[in-house]
């Protein structure tokens, strides 16, 4: 089974509780989105990650607070 | 850019290392570990709590029968803490309610004891054709659905933090040392070798025990083989990569004992080391599942975690290795004749801990200063 993969913005968290709190910030907020386990190429760590299209950053980061727990953002091939 | 992307490709190493742990436990129950048994980390944990004196499970004639220093606990954590400091993924982390993992780890051992092990054990005994351990694997897929359902509702046991490698090398080299200890017989019990009835004495030879866990430890800190893990993501992100170890750790292990004429065929009674009470090993898997999804892993994953440098996992181990000394010491542990005196009463108890447990990090947030 083939998949198409495509360039997604990866977020990642120090808690799960982070990952959880972003879905419903999004959602909240119309962006689209979707939780992921963390990809193994940027940590060995079995977390949740938060993954969208990188266009909607512009949309996000006006969103974001300081305690918004976010541990890493990153571009990748999903 | 936009290029395609096969599953084989993006899940081999899960795959493999389905293959290579299914095979090892055939290997090391061929060698001389008990029947279905070739890993077991809830059971090795108990044993190394027998060697240190934590637990005195005996036989009528006071012989200690759950008692060994289990080289494959040192070799995974240290199979684990090589392949992370070659891949420079060795990092001082913890600090993420230390306590309350503690607990957990404790809960989740008394759990697996009474179902007759962890959930490596649990795919390890299906492959065996223990139809007991089907039972207990839909009770770890409702354990782990309830603690996702709190993790989606906000479940938090706080944020781990940097800590000095100092202190996340120091469980592991406690560990070994008092392996080796135990291991000349300076510390220690021991069960007799080839003692009748006794799981602690049916063992492969420690250099083939170490080689196996070093290199399960290793692959698996690579590829993130977890078992609570892979059904978390399949239920939550339709994903099943991890789940899909989970299937090839099943196959080996019954083709393995199909090779070496084992696999007496499909069945719930006259497996070794499992009792046949439904209910009770549904019970017992669904405190491990819930237990290890509040966790955020199985205690296979802990191990590794812990060669990886997490503080939080050493100290959940440790939890379980005292959960061990408890279900043995308060009847709580079953055996293959059914579960213990107070086995009941372990998993209510372990059942009202994890809803405690799980209420309060949810809903009770911290006052915001």
């Amino acid at each position: 089974m083939l998949k198409q993969a495509e360039k997604r913005l990866v977020i990642t968290f120090h808690t799960t509780a982070g990952a959880m709190a972003m879905e419903k910030l999004c959602k909240k907020n119309a962006i689209p989105g979707r939780l992921v386990p963390v990809p193994r190429e940027l940590t060995s760590d079995c977390g949740i990650a938060w993954s969208m299209a990188p266009a909607d950053r512009a949309h996000l980061e006006p969103l974001l607070t300081g305690d918004s727990d976010i541990s890493g953002v990153y571009e990748l091939m999903l | 850019m936009v290029k395609k992307k096969n599953w084989l490709a993006k899940n081999w190493l899960i795959l493999l290392t389905g293959l290579i742990v299914g095979a090892a436990a055939v290997i090391l129950s061929k060698l001389g570990n008990p029947g279905n048994m070739g890993f077991c980390i809830a059971c090795f944990e108990r044993d190394i709590a027998g060697a240190l004196g934590l637990q005195r499970a005996a036989n009528p004639a006071g012989e200690p029968i759950l008692s060994y220093f289990r080289p494959e606990i040192v070799g995974i954590i240290f199979g684990s803490l090589i392949m992370a400091v070659g891949a420079k993924e060795f990092k001082g982390k913890g600090g993420s309610s230390p306590v309350i993992r503690f607990i957990l780890g404790a809960v989740v051992m008394i759990g697996a004891l009474v179902f007759l092990g962890c959930p490596l054990r649990m795919v390890i005994r299906i492959g065996g054709g223990d139809l007991n351990a089907v039972v207990g694997l839909a009770g770890f897929i409702v354990g782990i659905l309830v603690g996702v359902v709190f993790l989606k509702c906000g479940f938090n046991l706080g944020r781990a933090h940097e800590q000095k490698k100092a202190e996340a090398g120091a469980f592991p080299a406690g560990l070994l040392l008092m392996f080796i200890l135990c291991t000349v017989g300076v510390i220690g019990v021991v069960t007799t070798a080839g003692l009748e009835g006794a799981p602690g004495g049916a063992r492969a030879p420690w250099y083939a025990s170490i080689i196996a866990g070093l290199v399960v430890g290793a692959i698996c800190q690579r590829s993130r083989f977890c078992m609570a893990g892979g059904i978390r993501d399949a239920v939550m992100f339709r994903d099943f990569g991890l789940i899909a170890g989970f299937g090839m750790v099943i196959v080996t292990v019954l083709v393995g004992n199909l090779i070496l004429g084992n696999f007496k065929g499909f069945a719930m009674e006259g497996n070794p080391i499992a009792h046949t009470d439904g209910l009770w090993n549904f019970l017992g898997m669904v405190v491990v599942g819930w237990g290890s999804a509040l966790l955020g892993g199985c205690p296979l994953r802990q191990l590794v975690l812990t060669g990886e440098g997490n503080s939080d996992s050493a100290i959940t181990v440790c939890g379980m290795i005292v959960g061990a000394a408890f279900s043995h010491n308060f009847k709580m542990a079953s055996n293959g004749m059914g579960t213990g005196e107070n086995g009941h009463l372990g998993v209510y108890i372990g059942l009202g801990i994890l809803v405690v447990v799980s209420l309060l990090f949810t809903f009770c947030k911290k006052k915001e200063n």
